[in-house]
């Protein structure tokens, strides 16, 4: 096996072993989507055809609108919380030393720490289609695959830098962490995930294309349901790319000073 | 013999919790002192102890050294590397057996969670395997390896610990508090593997933070002793025992001295450094002394050989140490 692959794996091995120990939760998870998606099929029967205008650039059927955008707003929650998560979850349980005293440098610590969760999220992201596809009529006759792909590479990228900045708060204030929780709420309300943006008033959708999700969510959108191509996701993809170069480096600078900080204060392990 | 692990002049101040009013007033950050200015070495193969009651510093001390703190001031040097600036080098070269239960996975089995640390020290999978295997059996956990975490005794937890970190072979050991919370037998097995195994057999540089002074005192070569983030001593127990005490005690059994020769004793070791024990005149059937001495200036063969020349028969003749109770007493009263 590949030596770089050897952590990556002893971090999933770990986390899967210690999250099927519990067993009901393990089931509870996956029977929790088949009643998300049961939810919004009803959701868009009763809208009907009432949005259609709005929903015209995207094919014009709600369920399909929703399902992939409560699908990729799953990735922004995971990983605007996972790195942070996980500094808390050592923090706590008090396994943060023991990591650190490895021969694993930190950055690779909370990297692999959150692979599990964007594994899960992956498998509840691919069971929401399918089912969507399967059970309930969800509408993807011509989609762009690499198109959709290339859209969550960046999008992960770019919101996982706002995530490892997230972590370099909870390093040093343990708790209250007021990034995830601005890009968190501003991202439901105004990034399109229940509604296109184009029902906001004016001044909103200059707000709403501030935020990375809202390119994420139209690009995904675009390429899925519309099956747009490279050349015409441009629009969706360049903005992405632009938060994913800032955004990416700031963040793993930022946590190189929290731990660094933590590590002057004593507060390394203080929760 | 070389030098595994130097203190040298290590400073370490934690900011206190700031109230919102100290926020308001922009008032600095106030800081406590937890150590001061403290200094000392550890030589290659040595056990080590770093003795003090709690909150003295011992464990801050340890975890500049493992690079899980920076000091404010000083340097921490293993194996000669700064742990301040080559942190990745003292990691290779450190294992930091920690007691604190937690830090372990409560829901992985004993043999998962080696497997775990051993992959992030860079081991194989098939090396961890191995290694993990023999620690498991060097520690006495191989039948119970594939119980969770959670079922373990506190004891097995310990010994668990000591295998992690071992898993990279180490050469230089921290061991902080190792035989807290366990019972008397395997506080004692414990002390037994790490002198035997570890030291003995293994060589490797032990660094044991306790506050057990019989523990410090049955294990340790060495010992600095720290108080409120201060080294009050450091150094073997003799020269532990004669900085505080500034003498030397001797315990003799005697017989046929008269009180003309006591008189005689008591002039050459001025000062009430003679008793007798329990006081009184001198019988002839023989009585208790013990004298104290100056290493250096005094020699107890001559005291004894004054003693005979006088037809004093010595009986017996034994050194009365301090326990390392009272030195300690002594140090941070």
């Amino acid at each position: 096996m590949a030596a770089s692959m050897r952590k990556p794996l002893a971090f999933l091995r770990r986390d899967f072993v210690a999250s099927a120990s519990y067993k009901f939760a393990f089931i509870s998870q996956i029977l929790g989507i088949f009643f998300s998606v049961l939810t919004f099929y009803f959701m868009s029967r009763l809208f009907g055809v009432a949005i259609v205008p709005y929903l015209a650039p995207y094919g014009g059927d709600y369920f399909s609108f929703v399902l992939t955008g409560v699908a990729l707003a799953s990735y922004l929650q995971v990983s605007l919380t996972t790195f942070s998560g996980s500094i808390r979850d050592a923090q706590v349980f008090g396994t943060l030393e023991a990591l650190l005293v490895t021969q694993t440098e930190i950055p690779t610590v909370i990297l692999c720490s959150s692979l599990y969760s964007f594994l899960m999220t992956s498998l509840r992201v691919i069971v929401f289609v399918v089912l969507g596809v399967l059970a309930f009529g969800m509408d993807l006759r011509n989609p762009n695959i690499v198109g959709a792909l290339l859209i969550l590479l960046l999008t992960i990228a770019a919101f996982s830098g706002l995530g490892i900045i997230s972590a370099s708060f909870v390093m040093v204030m343990k708790v209250g962490n007021p990034l995830n929780w601005i890009f968190s709420n501003l991202s439901w309300v105004l990034g399109g995930v229940f509604y296109p943006v184009a029902v906001l008033p004016d001044w909103l959708q200059k707000v709403a294309y501030l935020l990375p999700l809202t390119y994420s969510l139209e690009g995904m959108r675009l390429a899925l349901l519309k099956g747009y191509g490279m050349w015409d996701l441009m629009p969706n993809l360049l903005p992405l790319a632009f938060f994913a170069v800032v955004v990416l480096p700031l963040s793993l600078w930022t946590f190189s000073y929290a731990v660094g900080k933590a590590k002057r204060d004593g507060s390394l392990t203080h929760y | 013999m070389g030098i595994a692990v130097e203190a040298s002049h290590i400073t370490k101040r934690y900011p206190q919790r700031q109230t919102l009013r100290d926020v308001f007033h922009l008032r600095g950050v106030k800081r406590v002192t937890v150590l001061e200015d403290v200094s000392f070495q550890v030589e290659m193969g040595q056990l080590f102890g770093l003795l003090g009651p709690n909150g003295a510093g011992k464990t801050t001390l340890i975890k500049i050294f493992c690079t899980l703190l920076l000091p404010d001031a000083g340097k921490a040097i293993v194996n000669g590397f700064d742990v301040s600036r080559d942190g990745k080098a003292v990691r290779k070269r450190v294992g930091y057996i920690i007691s604190d239960e937690r830090s372990f996975y409560w829901r992985l089995t004993g043999r998962q969670n080696l497997r775990f640390f051993a992959v992030l020290n860079n081991l194989t999978n098939s090396e961890a395997a191995l290694r993990v295997a023999h620690l498991l059996c060097l520690t006495g956990m191989e039948s119970h390896a594939d119980k969770m975490f959670k079922d373990y005794s506190t004891g097995m937890r310990q010994r668990l610990a000591i295998a992690r970190g071992l898993l990279t072979d180490p050469e230089i050991l921290f061991l902080d508090e190792p035989t807290r919370s366990l019972d008397p037998i395997a506080a004692s097995d414990t002390r037994a593997f790490i002198r035997d195994r570890l030291v003995g057999e293994a060589k490797r540089t032990v660094i044991l933070a306790t506050n057990n002074m019989q523990e410090a005192e049955s294990l340790c070569e060495r010992i600095a002793i720290v108080h409120r983030g201060r080294l009050k001593a450091y150094g073997t127990l003799r020269e532990i025992y004669q900085a505080v005490n500034g003498t030397e005690r001797y315990a003799l059994r005697v017989s046929g001295a008269q009180q003309c020769c006591m008189n005689a004793l008591a002039r050459i070791l001025p000062g009430g450094r003679i008793d007798i024990v329990p006081p009184g005149v001198p019988e002839q059937d023989g009585f208790a002394l013990r004298i104290s001495l100056h290493p250096g200036r005094e020699d107890i063969a001559d005291i004894l050989a004054f003693l005979v020349s006088e037809g004093v028969r010595i009986q017996e003749c034994s050194r009365d140490e301090l326990s390392l109770d009272e030195v300690f007493s002594r140090i941070v009263d």
